[in-house]
């Protein structure tokens, strides 16, 4: 049987073989690596689905692949044969024969037809044919039904009707996209050119790498698709120094590494329980707002291949030393490039610390499909006012970046307080340690 | 004292009212009821609907019994304790009203009773038994709802020239009762009185009773009429009417501008109802009113003024209990941020005579007025096993179809028990029901719902129990 790439998740249906750890002949084991696969933001082992004996290497180093595709034939050693990796897509769904045609990706020419535009609401004749449950989902989603042509007797709209035609217009509303992304190498004249820089001196070309590629990709999908807005604040950092300085030691003691970061990931974790907005997906096609009931903090890790985010899981319930640790131990192996892609998805939010470094304010880019980022830059001596004398104080400066299509600006800013507020006020609780 | 401050305050505890109030309750809102009245409930169930309808269950019983006499069943004749019925019928109203204020209470909605008044808009000064109270709002639900018109002329200060509020005292049963006013008002309580013994007179400025109905649903009811009351006289107008001794003399001036002068022992003016606009301070706020003193509201039943809403009669638009409460419900959605509206919602119509005529959606008049292409599938009860087992045959069900999409748009009843039946027509028009959702439903024999079922059938011309023109396909 064939050993298939299997399903890597988000953002990583894709990726080049980078190492390959088995050769004909060998034996393997369900679970034992037998690739390295670069994609997305890592490097990752891939585990074979089978148990056997490899009868047949069908990929190579530098070979891009995507999901589905054969990596190794393994002939049947013991035991019973594991179940196919990938199984045939399920029959569709019987429905009514409208909605599974407007489901279909539909030809240009008919999606243009929603560009029609309908009777003015207002021109008599009777409203359209819907249930007041319909009507009710339509007010909410600011959908003119009259738009809409109804599949039941007398043209009466129901649900599939108006799942389709949502689903219609999330379509038409990623064309352009889709349609210029297709239409570059069908069209050369359109194509990018290439400037060639050696004209005015020496350059030294080298191509993207598969992350640079992931990265600018996504950097440039977010920047398009999320209407951002950036919010400025600072915190006094005095309370978190303080504590910092005072546990240190303890931490270290017990092999975690007390940082800033641990403090943020603390602080916003709790902030994000108090204002789950900020813990929110967009479904586009639903036109549902998914709220995650649980609390995934990305922490943006610099490495010397680019930007990679691995995320703690359930932030909010792990204490200081726990999240300490495994901020350290995701940190390393990120820069090792050991990092599993699991360990890569299912984020709920992400900060992005670059204090370490130095820095002040700046505009992290929404990390898609999170609604919110957080910037922290270096805390500095500033010359604060505080009861009417100025004093020295060490101030944070941090920066949320947020989608304004979910999160207003009062929200923002009311978080960004609840923000500023837990490292004021952080509770030595908290970090404490005997 | 200090001001109380709430989220919202409801003004008037009548149907709109207290169904905001519980409403906004159930949603997590802080919410005061303020009523003027001693009793919640406002005019539908303290001076209106309850007490109307209680009294009309209990004389219907008269005409039934005299009816029965050709059925073989002869009943001697009735007794009637007035003091009895006026008791009963106020136990029911009680009853209910207590049911109000125990809700009202179960949900944490406090009642304040006294009368309301606008100091600016967020600030409702209450002049409570106890002293001014002041309530600091963020919205305030204005459902002050309307009263009975009683034009100055009519006014004389005699408590023989009733308004509906007086007329449900049932104080006597007058020998001759003028009806001034042939609408619904009118109708329902000239037939009571008349069940009752009176010799009714109803004089209609219009040439028809019950305007706002289809002629062919009024029918009936102007038959049971010309039958049960002594006369009605359209196109007739009140010129004078005084006080004479314990009589009142009205002069009325026919089509033909004949004036004639009666005496009645009592008058029942129904010429419609005027908006509770008055001594509101609402001058103190940004809403406006229009001419006839009802407050402008949008879709949203949002009046000019950002902080204040208006549902209900004072509202304006069909002055109906369930249509104030369905407003309660949009004002409320809104104040939570809910998309909601009151535009397009279909508003049933009942009369409660003798026979029942209820209808929604467009009526066949209207399309008619508007040039809206209907085709009309009318049942006659005379068809109708079970209207036949109830001896009442005199009964319609109609639909106005959509002849291109079949589309139910409105549906018209007369006949016994029309309130209820409506309420499958509201569906089908609220549901963009098509005649065929509707013939094909089974509906259970024998009932009076057959009718619905049956005149769906007759729009493709295949009932079973009428004989129907072909329908060309």
């Amino acid at each position: 049987m064939d050993v298939k790439l299997p399903n890597l998740g988000e953002g990583a249906d894709s990726g080049t073989v980078v190492n390959i750890y088995v050769k004909e002949g060998d034996q393997v084991s369900k679970g034992q690596s037998i690739i390295e696969l670069e994609t997305g933001k890592a490097v990752a082992p891939v585990p074979s689905s089978a148990t056997g004996k490899v009868t047949k290497v069908m990929v190579a180093v530098g070979d891009k692949i995507s999901v589905g595709a054969p990596l190794i034939s393994v002939a049947d050693g013991a035991g019973a044969p594991a179940p196919a990796a990938a199984k045939p897509a399920a029959p569709a769904k019987p429905g009514s024969v409208r909605a599974s045609v407007a489901a279909a990706p539909a030809p240009v020419a008919e999606e243009e037809e929603l560009e029609v535009e309908a009777d003015d609401a207002d021109a008599g004749g009777p409203p359209p044919a819907a249930s007041p449950t319909i009507r009710h989902m339509a007010r909410e989603l600011g959908i003119d039904l009259r738009k809409i042509r109804g599949s039941e007797n007398g043209g009466r709209i129901v649900m599939s009707d108006l799942r389709a035609y949502v689903q219609r217009l999330t379509r038409l509303a990623a064309q352009p996209r889709i349609a210029a992304a297709a239409a570059a190498p069908a069209a050369p004249a359109k194509k990018i050119e290439s400037i060639d820089f050696s004209k005015w001196g020496p350059v030294v070309k080298k191509p993207m790498t598969q992350l640079r590629k992931v990265i600018s990709q996504r950097m440039a999908e977010s920047w398009n698709a999320v209407p951002r807005v950036t919010q400025f604040d600072e915190a006094d950092l005095t309370i978190v120094t303080d504590l910092r300085k005072k546990y240190a030691d303890a931490y270290d003691k017990k092999g975690a590494k007390l940082t800033l970061t641990s403090f943020a990931i603390k602080v916003v974790a709790d902030a994000l329980k108090k204002h789950p907005m900020f813990n929110t997906s967009i479904d586009e096609a639903a036109g549902d707002i998914i709220f995650k009931e649980y609390i995934h903090v990305g922490v943006a890790v610099d490495t010397d291949q680019g930007l990679i985010v691995p995320v703690i899981r359930d932030a909010d319930t792990k204490d200081m030393v726990r999240l300490s640790k495994e901020l350290n131990d995701l940190a390393t192996k990120t820069r090792e490039r050991k990092i599993g892609i699991e360990e890569l998805q299912g984020g709920s939010f992400t900060i992005s610390n670059q204090g370490g470094i130095g820095g002040g304010h700046f505009t992290p880019i929404v990390n898609k499909p999170e609604v919110a980022i957080l910037g922290i830059g270096r805390g500095s001596l500033k010359a604060v006012v505080r009861e009417g004398k100025i004093e020295p104080r060490l101030m944070l400066p941090l920066t949320l970046a947020y989608d304004h299509r979910v999160i207003d600006g009062g929200t923002a800013v009311r978080f960004m307080l609840e923000i500023v507020q837990g490292f004021e006020k952080f509770n030595e609780a908290a970090v404490k340690i005997s | 004292m200090d001001p109380i401050k709430t989220d919202i305050v409801v003004l008037g505890a009548g149907p709109g009212g207290y169904a905001a109030a519980f409403y906004a309750a159930d949603m997590g809102k802080r919410v005061l009821l303020v009523e003027q009245d001693k009793r919640l409930g406002g005019v539908c169930l303290n001076r209106g609907c309850i007490p109307s309808k209680a009294l009309l269950h209990a004389t219907h019983l008269l005409g039934d019994a005299r009816e029965s006499a050709h059925r073989g069943i002869v009943f001697s004749e009735p007794q009637i304790d007035l003091e009895k019925l006026r008791t009963w019928k106020n136990s029911v109203v009680e009853k209910l009203s207590g049911g109000i204020g125990f809700l009202a209470k179960k949900r944490g909605v406090q009642v304040l009773y006294g009368r309301g008044y606008f100091e600016d808009s967020h600030t409702l000064r209450v002049e409570t038994a106890e002293g001014q109270q002041f309530i600091n709002y963020e919205k305030c639900i204005v459902a002050v709802g309307s009263k009975a018109a009683l034009p100055k002329v009519f006014d004389l200060g005699n408590s023989r020239i009733m308004t509906s509020t007086e007329a449900l005292e049932v104080e006597e049963i007058p020998e001759d009762l003028l009806v001034v006013g042939g609408g619904y008002i009118g109708m329902e309580l000239g037939t009571v009185y008349a069940n009752l013994g009176s010799k009714v007179v109803v004089v209609e400025m219009l040439d028809t009773i019950l305007a706002g109905a289809d002629p062919d649903l009024a029918r009936p009811v102007l038959k049971y009429a010309e039958k049960n009351f002594r006369e009605l006289r359209f196109k007739t107008k009140v010129v004078e009417m005084s006080t004479k001794g314990k009589k009142v003399r009205v002069v009325t001036e026919g089509p033909d501008k004949v004036k004639k002068e009666e005496l009645y022992d009592r008058v029942l003016v129904s010429i419609g109802r005027t908006p509770n606009c008055n001594d509101l301070g609402l001058e103190n706020t940004k809403v406006e009113q229009d001419e006839r003193g009802f407050i402008k509201v949008n879709e949203k039943q949002e009046t000019s003024d950002p902080n204040i809403m208006a549902i209900g009669d004072i509202a304006g638009g069909v002055m109906l209990a369930h249509k104030a409460s369905k407003e309660a419900r949009v004002a409320i959605e809104t104040i939570v941020g809910q998309e909601s509206t009151s535009r397009g919602v279909v508003i049933p119509a009942v009369v409660f005579t003798h026979p029942e005529v209820a209808w929604c959606g467009l009526t066949e008049s209207e399309a008619k007025a508007k040039g809206i292409a209907v085709e009309v599938a009318k049942f006659p009860w005379g068809a109708s096993g079970r209207a036949l087992t109830f001896d009442k045959p005199e009964g319609l069900t109609k639909l106005i179809i959509d002849p291109e999409t079949e589309r139910v748009l409105g549906v018209g009843i007369v006949g016994h028990g029309a309130g209820e039946l409506i309420a499958e027509g509201v569906l089908a028009v609220e549901m963009g029901a098509t005649a065929r959702d509707l013939a094909e439903s089974v509906h259970p024999h024998p009932t009076l719902s057959e009718t619905m079922m049956e005149a769906a059938e007759v729009f493709y011309g295949h009932p079973t129990h009428t004989i129907a023109k072909k329908r060309e396909e």
